[in-house]
């Protein structure tokens, strides 16, 4: 059992805190990504659980030992590298044994281990390799061994998918997601890329300049953003997020257009708000994902039609901004065309624009 | 190979022509002394001058190890003995040292490291001939002066700079996530750097070797004030017992000479490619 | 959180002299130690004491004299004597003019060389010999090449019937001072076209294409493109020569020591002669030090210019 619990884990360089004592509990079997933009404290957080930081305050157990003075020999976590760190000397077996042969275990069941992880991850005809002979995805696969071998606690991955082509990099999402539900282990992932983070995750943890925006499921942070930087980092392409001011129970947008507000959103008259949607709830009257019913209609005009196959971006002007919309089950739309568009008014995300928290019930 | 600018083949014929001048302006006075030093003396001073040797001989070499009547022999074997003994012990104490400190100011960020790292560059820069005036002073009290012992540690302190610096920068080519990687499979941060990183840096650290040996086995300037006898004279501090007030036994002389180079090029050869990796990359990255 | 702790005391010094060295930030200076106890011993204290007997009237034939301290009359005694001044000046001029020589004929030789697609390995061993010969070594094979009765380019031109007298090489002291600089340059370019050819074979392709796309011709692109990517590399060279450029000493010695009539007397065989042979450690100290502020001028100068081209580059990458 292997529960791994943050409290008010900080870490300073010198006079610059970098992360802000944050809190993080995370469930045995669990796969938790912690996901935001580059320098935001992901990475360092990753490498305090593994003891390759200090920890400045705070406590981080596993299991139900604090580890916090622990090195990472001790702390039965295995790691897997954005560089891979394979070890260049060693063929792709002994990189694989390496950790066992350390802990002294018999030549005969390392052989068996060894055996069992490449089994797993397809690596039988590399394994007297050296890794400078191995593809990308090659690597990849030898860095996930040499961590399941060990049988860890947990395993902690940084950036993994960073090094690969876009395509290997969806091939290798799924096998991580199926080496998940077959080691039945406790996960945590570090990533920038959000689609990463909304396929492969249990909860999802949104960080930003050190401090955690946002806990939830893919589901939970796409629906209910908590704040504009969650709404506008979750989410391809991105929620469209324009400024607006509320009179009566409309939201008035720079260019004069009038959006019903949803009923119960904690404003007052007057009030800077920012209006979110996403381009799903955006779209030509009939080619919307949820139907037309309930929806505010805006004639405009297309400035630019990006085809997709089987949806269309189709940018507008709204607001005194671009915005984006999708077009489903899309027929040919050229730019300069004006169609009527579909604003799914169930959908819209309230922000009060002080302070970017969510103000809608 | 894409050539990066097109010759015409007059321009590549003066290219070769040049890259030959200069060749043979770098390979010519050794060999010279090569030729001189399986030449009799006789033919050394003949007039006209005698090109090609046409009595090659190996006299000059027994001459130096005492196996010729025909003068009594110079200790040559013990200096060649002294200059191993001094090279390759301050050479091994001088890597180890130095691979240390290599490894401090590669992997480790710490208070005053610019400045200690340019000191240890600027103690390198204090000039043989100065720094032995003091030395001599002080190893003559401390009673190790003309001892082995005495010149093994000075030439430890003269390799150790520079091997910092080369280490310096093997170190830093490989990854940190090597050993971060190891330490999180089970290591001692000590077992994940003699496991993963010294392996790796150990061609390197061979070049270091080499080259510090190579100080020591050449170094003139220390070694012809701190040793006077037999007991610790080196190679080079011999060669100049062949010269007299007014005459010169040229043929011995090229006779020890070949015997100094000898090892010098052995070594350069296998030593040249990490050696030149190594000194750019510690100096660029 | 003060309040917690029931007695705050301050540790005593050596307490926290041994918390620190079981903390990890001590690691570094503790690897570092063995290294620095060395260079202290061999290299601090005698320059330190070097120091102090140069404010001496030392004489080693009378040992009581090294406290017999004289202020700065050293130093004094120093500035007033031109043969010091003479061998100050040569020394600087001797520096000056191999290390530009060496910079320039290496430059030259390395892109000679990089243009060779084949055997380039075997050039690059040539070049490596000069580098791994002893500075004796280089000074012997000299002063038996210049031999003005029995050396190879006296013979060569006489036999070439150039000349009928032979040229007094090592014994007139304007062509001794010529002789001593070839024997420097033939020792010390090859450090400048090894280390210039590996940068030149580091070289990025892309930037000299964009260049030449631009309309520059070959010398435009040298000028803007190679040259300053090269840079990086004269400085590493200019650097680890200007480390140990007093190993001419051991050369000349051989050469000429400092002769004929102090014509090549430059400030270390000079440094020698008043400390062995006439004994006075004092004088020999002082001038000591001034070699050894020569030295680190130039080192220090070429390693401030490599860290700012370090950085610069750092910045293209």
């Amino acid at each position: 059992m292997a529960q791994v619990r943050l409290e008010k884990v900080s870490k300073s360089y010198g006079k610059l805190e970098t992360v802000h004592g944050i809190d993080l509990e995370i469930a045995h079997n669990e796969f938790v990504v912690l996901v935001g933009p580059s320098g935001c404290g992901k990475s360092t957080t990753l490498r305090m659980i593994a003891g390759l930081e200090e920890i400045t305050g705070g406590t981080i157990s596993i299991g139900d030992r604090v580890v916090n003075d622990l090195p990472p020999r001790a702390r039965n976590i295995s790691m897997v590298f954005q560089s891979y760190a394979l070890y260049p000397h060693m063929t792709v077996r002994d990189n694989l044994g390496f950790g066992l042969k350390i802990a002294n275990m018999p030549e005969t069941e390392i052989k068996t281990r060894v055996d069992e992880a490449a089994e797993i991850l397809g690596l039988g005809p590399y394994m007297d390799r050296l890794p400078a002979n191995l593809s990308g995805g090659q690597r990849q696969r030898v860095a996930m061994g040499r961590a399941i071998v060990r049988n860890p606690d947990v395993f902690l991955f940084d950036e993994p998918l960073s090094n690969l082509d876009a395509k290997l990099r969806g091939q290798m999402r799924v096998e991580i997601k199926k080496l998940h539900q077959r080691v039945q282990t406790t996960v945590i992932y570090v990533t920038h890329d959000q689609v990463e983070a909304m396929t492969l995750a249990d909860r999802i943890v949104i960080m930003r300049d050190g401090n955690i925006e946002q806990i939830g499921t893919p589901s939970e942070v796409f629906e209910h953003p908590v704040n504009v930087f969650v709404a506008g980092f979750i989410g391809s392409p991105p929620m469209n997020l324009l400024d607006a001011s509320v009179t009566g129970d409309k939201a008035v947008l720079d260019d004069g257009v009038e959006v019903p507000l949803p009923a119960g959103c904690n404003v007052r008259e007057g009030q800077q708000i920012v209006l979110g949607f996403r381009p799903e709830s955006f779209a030509p009257k009939g080619h919307s994902l949820h139907g037309d019913a309930g929806a505010l209609t805006l004639r405009r005009v297309v400035a630019i039609a990006e085809p997709l196959g089987t949806e269309t971006i189709l940018y507008v002007s709204l607001g005194g901004m671009d915005v984006q919309g999708k077009m489903l089950n899309p027929r040919v739309v050229h730019p300069g065309e004006e169609l009527d568009f579909t604003l799914d008014l169930t959908r819209l995300h309230v922000f009060d624009k002080a302070f970017g928290r969510s103000v809608r019930a | 190979m894409s050539r990066l600018s097109i010759e015409k083949p007059w321009q590549r014929w003066l290219i070769r022509f040049g890259v030959f001048v200069a060749m043979a302006i770098l390979c010519v006075p050794g060999l010279w002394v090569v030729l001189t030093a399986f030449r009799p003396n006789i033919e050394v001073l003949a007039r006209p001058a005698v090109w090609i040797p046409q009595n090659p001989t190996l006299d000059n070499f027994a001459r130096l190890f005492g196996l010729s009547s025909a003068q009594q022999g110079l200790p040559v074997a013990q200096y060649f003995v002294n200059s191993l003994v001094i090279s390759i012990t301050s050479t091994l104490v001088a890597v180890v040292i130095g691979m240390a400190g290599g490894y401090a100011f590669a992997r480790y960020r710490f208070k005053g490291k610019a400045t200690l790292f340019l000191a240890f560059m600027l103690s390198r820069t204090v000039p043989g001939v100065a720094l032995s005036l003091p030395l001599f002073i002080i190893w003559a009290r401390l009673g190790i002066i003309d001892t082995s012992f005495g010149l093994i540690v000075v030439y430890m302190a003269i390799n150790i700079p520079f091997t910092i610096w080369l280490t310096d920068g093997f170190f830093r080519q490989i990854p940190v996530d090597l050993s971060e990687a190891a330490q999180i499979d089970g290591c001692t941060p000590w077992q994940a750097f003699w496991r993963i990183e010294f392996p790796l840096a150990r061609s390197g650290l061979a070049s270091a070797a080499i080259f510090a040996f190579l100080t020591s086995w050449n170094e003139y300037a220390l070694a012809s004030q701190l040793t006077r006898t037999t007991a610790s004279k080196t190679m080079p501090v011999g060669l100049m017992d062949f010269t007299a007030q007014f005459t010169v036994d040229w043929t011995g002389m090229s006779a020890m000479a070949v015997l100094i180079i000898i090892p010098a090029l052995v070594l350069t050869f296998i030593v040249q490619k990490h050696l030149i990796a190594g000194l750019t990359f510690g100096g660029v990255k | 959180m003060a309040t917690d702790v029931q007695v705050l005391q301050r540790p005593t010094l050596s307490e926290g002299i041994t918390a620190f060295f079981r903390s990890p930030r001590a690691v570094p200076y503790l690897l570092l130690m063995p290294a620095m106890i060395v260079i202290l011993a061999v290299v601090l204290v005698p320059l330190l004491v070097s120091f102090w007997t140069s404010f001496t009237s030392y004489n080693l034939t009378r040992p009581d004299t090294l406290y017999n301290f004289v202020g700065l009359r050293n130093y004094q005694r120093l500035l007033g004597n031109d043969e010091f001044w003479w061998a100050f000046g040569r020394t600087f001029l001797f520096v000056t003019i191999t290390l530009n020589v060496e910079m320039m004929l290496g430059l030259g030789l390395a892109l000679l060389v990089n243009k060779i697609t084949y055997g380039q390995r075997a050039l690059r061993t040539i070049m490596m010999f000069p580098m791994m010969f002893s500075p004796i070594l280089v000074g012997f094979q000299f002063k038996y090449i210049f031999n003005d009765s029995i050396g190879l380019v006296n013979n060569a031109l006489f036999d070439l019937g150039l000349i009928t007298q032979p040229i007094p090489w090592l014994v007139d002291g304007t062509l001794a001072n010529f002789s001593i600089m070839f024997a420097e340059v033939w020792m010390s370019t090859s450090i400048f076209a090894i280390l210039l050819l590996a940068g030149l074979m580091a070289l990025p392709k892309e930037p000299i294409e964009a260049a030449k796309v631009d309309g520059c011709n070959p010398w435009q692109v040298f000028r803007h493109i190679t040259l300053p990517f090269l840079m990086p590399f004269v400085y590493i060279a200019m650097t680890i020569r200007s480390l140990d450029v007093a190993r001419a000493y051991d050369m000349i010695r051989i050469m000429t020591n400092g002769g004929p009539a102090g014509r090549t007397e430059l400030i270390w065989t000079l440094m020698t002669r008043t400390g062995y042979q006439n004994s006075q450690m004092g004088a020999a100290n002082a001038m000591g030090y001034v070699s050894i502020i020569l030295s680190i001028v130039f080192t220090f100068y070429f390693y401030r210019k490599l860290t700012a081209a370090r950085t610069f580059m750092g910045g293209a990458q």
